[in-house]
């Protein structure tokens, strides 16, 4: 179905912020690290995939617009805090600690990956059709991911325990991807999104897939409470937030 | 009113911006449509994060804004189909290997929709657009645009570029 019945258009609404906002903050997060990663590929590659999230970004945020006609950019940059729908791990300081990006980055590449093969099963054409576009440049995030996982999981005794650290101080925020956001039960019972199965099972499955014969634990468990997905945000995504606005608001309707 | 091939002929003559291949050699144009003095062109990006498009979009409007009967051009990104490195005509793979970029083989994951989301980095050997040889290895996936990567040749000592297989 290429038109959607308006009864469908604030839950879906939705259900792309939580896509799009996880991946502007991710974007705008690793793109921290351009010109100081550890190695120039690294660099490249982090430069790269901010490049590609906050592409991805806007591709949804103008999906959205074809449904409710708001602009783009006003979407990304003018939203006051619990507007926005992504999982707070997006913007949790990683204190420069490349073992923390690079845990972050894992939980995150594999949550998004399983979320758009999801997506690109609904019956709503235009998000089947984004989805399966970006599902295929996502596969190479994991494998970028999945090569830094191999490198530091079978690296020193260092490497490992650093990452370790890294995975079990993400494992909290990592479960909040999973909140159910609010009307995503109204697109399944319509027919608009296909109901998979459950989303943490499979991821959980995935992400252990990658760690297994390294000796790493994932300790993520599913989600509980509520957090970003539905407008509650910690202190981190705040900061994120206020240094993703300054410049967009000095003045909101500059062409850039 | 302007003709079809006429359209064509101009667009074949701009190249692409980070690349020494036409933007239809590239295959991103996936239609043109006509009607009256509006000329709508439908254009597919090869990287949803690519530079290059609002460069492409302007020089499209410029170049067919010179054809008299042609008042207003409309350049409109879709992602239906996707693009591909199939879509890469022999014309444009000659040209780019000429200049040392590989281009992968026919037969995308994303052409056959049940396959998407493979990545073919790692698992195939890729052979040297200057030598031919199979001893490379990549270097990066991340390369100087979003649609390559980098790759070293053991034989010939020289860096090259390739197509992402997507």
């Amino acid at each position: 179905m290429s038109e959607l019945d308006q009864q469908f258009y604030e839950p879906i609404v939705n259900m792309l912020l939580c896509v799009a906002d996880d991946k502007l903050f991710l974007g705008h997060r690793n793109s921290d690290w351009t010109g100081i990663a550890p190695i120039l590929e690294a660099d490249i590659a982090f430069s790269s995939l901010a490049q590609d999230d906050i592409a991805h970004a806007n591709a949804f945020y103008e999906l959205i617009h074809s449904i409710n006609g708001q602009n783009p950019d006003q979407i990304a940059f003018s939203r006051t805090a619990e507007a926005y729908r992504c999982a707070d791990i997006v913007t949790m300081d990683d204190e420069f600690n490349w073992a923390n990006a690079i845990a972050r980055q894992f939980y995150c590449n594999v949550y998004e990956y399983l979320q758009l093969q999801r997506l690109s099963n609904a019956t709503w054409i235009p998000l089947a059709n984004l989805a399966t576009r970006i599902c295929a440049e996502q596969a190479i995030h994991i494998d970028h991911v999945t090569t830094w996982m191999d490198h530091l999981g079978n690296g020193t005794e260092d490497s490992k325990a650093r990452l370790q650290r890294a995975l079990n101080l993400y494992a909290p925020s990592a479960s909040m991807m999973f909140e159910t956001p609010e009307g995503i039960d109204l697109l399944f019972t319509g027919g608009i999104l296909i109901n998979d199965g459950c989303l943490f099972t499979a991821w959980k499955e995935y992400v252990d897939n990658i760690v297994e014969g390294t000796g790493l634990i994932i300790l993520v468990e599913p989600c509980e409470g509520v957090g970003g997905r539905n407008g509650k945000h910690d202190a981190d995504f705040v900061h994120a937030l206020s240094e993703l606005q300054e410049v967009f608001a000095t003045d909101p309707l500059a062409a850039w | 009113m302007v003709a079809t091939a006429e359209i064509f002929d101009i667009l074949q003559t701009i190249p692409d911006p980070e690349m020494p291949i036409s933007i239809t050699d590239l295959g991103l144009i996936e239609g043109v449509e006509i009607s009256d003095t509006v000329v709508h062109i439908k254009l597919l990006p090869t990287f949803i994060g690519c530079f290059a498009l609002p460069a492409i979009a302007a020089e499209i409007k410029q170049k067919l804004c010179e054809i008299s009967g042609v008042e207003t051009v409309e350049v409109e990104f879709i992602h239906e189909p996707a693009w591909s490195t199939d879509r890469i005509s022999e014309a444009g793979r000659a040209s780019l290997a000429e200049h040392g970029i590989a281009v992968p083989e026919i037969g995308s994951p994303c052409t056959s929709h049940n396959e998407i989301g493979t990545v073919e980095l790692r698992t195939s050997a890729i052979p040297c657009p200057w030598c031919n040889s199979h001893k490379t290895t990549l270097k990066s996936p991340f390369g100087p645009t979003r649609c390559k990567s980098i790759y070293f040749c053991d034989d010939c000592r020289q860096p090259f570029e390739r197509m992402k297989k997507i």
